[in-house]
């Protein structure tokens, strides 16, 4: 028996279908890049539109400049952990600034997004006294962190306030601490949570909220807060999660709140702790990017504007899409199969989107994700309004029965 | 027929017919049955399958209980012993 062998069924289905389209969705590399929206693969100029890039900053000028400055002054990486010699003074900065941006008294920042989530959960919620609850559709990092916790976990259904009480309900009185963990809007379907509900639930009940706003930071309400802005409840959340990687165009992730025991993740959070923290360049680029969102909202108007156009376009053309309008815009697939060539059809058209099959995905759909960026042109997206326009004619003819 | 394997009984029958529709190989259930290695079902799809139940008995099935669970008979236990400590 090989530690092997367990990988086999995927690997074989995974490389078959691979071999088949002569292209390997999960191994795209981008040889060259373009700008935020477009790139050289194999040759050939693609558009981007599976990045998470919402704001387009991934080449802002301010950002590039404050990267370069951080990275002569301060080095390229800092060698050790926030709990050790790596922390340093914008580290500090930009916890104030996330703070101050959001509304929130405390706020620390971690590696990553997933670890943000990691870290916070598993440090808040402890076995055998604890329960969390999450969301039946939860990124991998909010299970990963039930994982390293240890603490009993129960799903409730998707977007649904009422399971979520039934299951506070059903809780024995043994129970010392509830965690209640959901998103905002969340990464496969772009389909959005009833937060407000959510968390007047988990409430109700003597439950935290920790909402991870990691694809809706930036993105939505009034000023960019998230879905709890807009929901008018972010002054509610106990525990507000994100990331850098997304609208801030660089790499780290964040937990804010306005409980001061925040601070004691800082001595228990094993993946705080025990990582080393983001580099200068990192810290920068985020830095830079939290001061454009802070002041300027027309890369948030124009997101919002190509996502209607597509998500129009896509309507029009009879695509089974997985929500309404967002930045997020997925597309139904009738099976794997059909998914491989449809994403492999959009790459020989020069359009890269995600390819996303179970068990990665909701319901065990296999969809084509699409995001949007407030950098697509509009020649940008004629090219993938165009090449799906080709793939859906294609679905109705040669691929209608894969 | 005691009432306990009677209970049973009904138990298993409820979760094979919340199965049925993902039994696409078309697999004899019984307790024996290994839900990812016979049945082929994601573990993501047994999660799911573990909701529907769930609902039907109103009781909450931790994720920690539902990955140590292989075969049918094994989800059936379980069950009845979070029946028995919840209710």
């Amino acid at each position: 028996m090989s530690l092997f062998d367990k990988f086999k069924p995927t690997a074989t289905m995974y490389y078959a279908l691979r071999d088949e389209i002569g292209r390997d969705p999960f191994g795209v590399s981008m040889d060259e890049m373009k700008g935020p929206t477009r790139a050289l693969v194999d040759g050939k100029e693609i558009v981007l539109a599976g990045t998470n890039n919402y704001l387009g900053l991934t080449y802002e000028e301010s950002a590039v400049a404050a990267t370069i400055k951080a990275v002569e002054q301060s080095g390229t990486g800092t060698t050790g952990s926030r709990f050790a010699n790596g922390t340093y003074a914008a580290h500090r900065q930009l916890e104030i600034d996330l703070a101050a941006y959001l509304g929130y008294k405390h706020c620390i920042v971690f590696s990553t997004g997933y670890q943000a989530n990691l870290g916070a959960i598993s440090a808040l919620a402890q076995a055998p006294d604890d329960v969390i609850l999450i969301d039946a559709d939860s990124h991998a990092c909010i299970y990963d962190g039930c994982q390293l916790s240890g603490a009993e976990t129960i799903r409730f259904r998707h977007n649904d306030p009422e399971s979520l009480e039934k299951r506070l309900q059903r809780l024995g009185e043994n129970v010392k601490g509830k965690l209640v963990c959901f998103e905002g809007m969340y990464s496969m379907f772009g389909d959005t949570a009833p937060v407000k509900e959510l968390v007047e639930v988990a409430h109700k009940y003597g439950a935290y909220a920790l909402l991870d706003e990691a694809h809706s930071f930036g993105v939505f309400g009034e000023n960019g807060r998230g879905i709890c802005e807009h929901d008018e409840v972010l002054d509610q959340v106990d525990f507000y999660t994100g990331t850098f990687s997304k609208s801030l165009a660089s790499i780290g992730g964040f937990v804010a709140s306005n409980h001061d025991e925040l601070e004691y993740l800082r001595f228990s959070s094993r993946p705080y702790m025990f990582t080393a923290s983001p580099s200068p360049a990192n810290i920068a680029a985020a830095s830079a990017a939290l001061k454009k969102i802070s002041s300027d909202q027309s890369m948030r108007v124009q997101l919002w504007e190509n996502a209607k156009r597509v998500h129009a376009a896509f309507t029009q053309l009879g695509f089974d899409l997985c929500a309404p309008c967002s930045p997020v815009i997925a597309v139904r697939m009738k099976s794997r199969d059909q998914a491989f060539k449809a994403w492999n059809f959009l790459m020989d058209n020069g359009v890269y989107v995600n390819l996303a099959i179970p068990p990665g995905t909701p319901n065990a759909t296999s969809i084509l994700r699409l995001s949007v960026s407030s950098a697509h042109t509009t020649e940008d997206l004629d090219i993938v309004i165009n090449a799906y326009g080709a793939l859906a004619e294609k679905l109705s003819g040669e691929l209608k029965d894969d | 027929m005691s009432s306990i394997q009677e209970d049973d009984d009904l138990v298993f029958r409820k979760i094979c017919s919340l199965i049925e529709p993902l039994n696409d190989k078309g697999v004899k259930l019984t307790r024996e049955t290994d839900l990812i290695a016979d049945l082929e079902i994601d573990s993501v799809a047994v999660l799911d399958v573990v909701m529907d139940i769930e609902d039907n008995y109103d009781i909450s099935i931790p994720v920690n209980t539902i990955s140590e669970i292989k075969t049918i008979g094994e989800l059936v236990d379980a069950i009845h012993a979070i029946k028995k400590e919840q209710t």
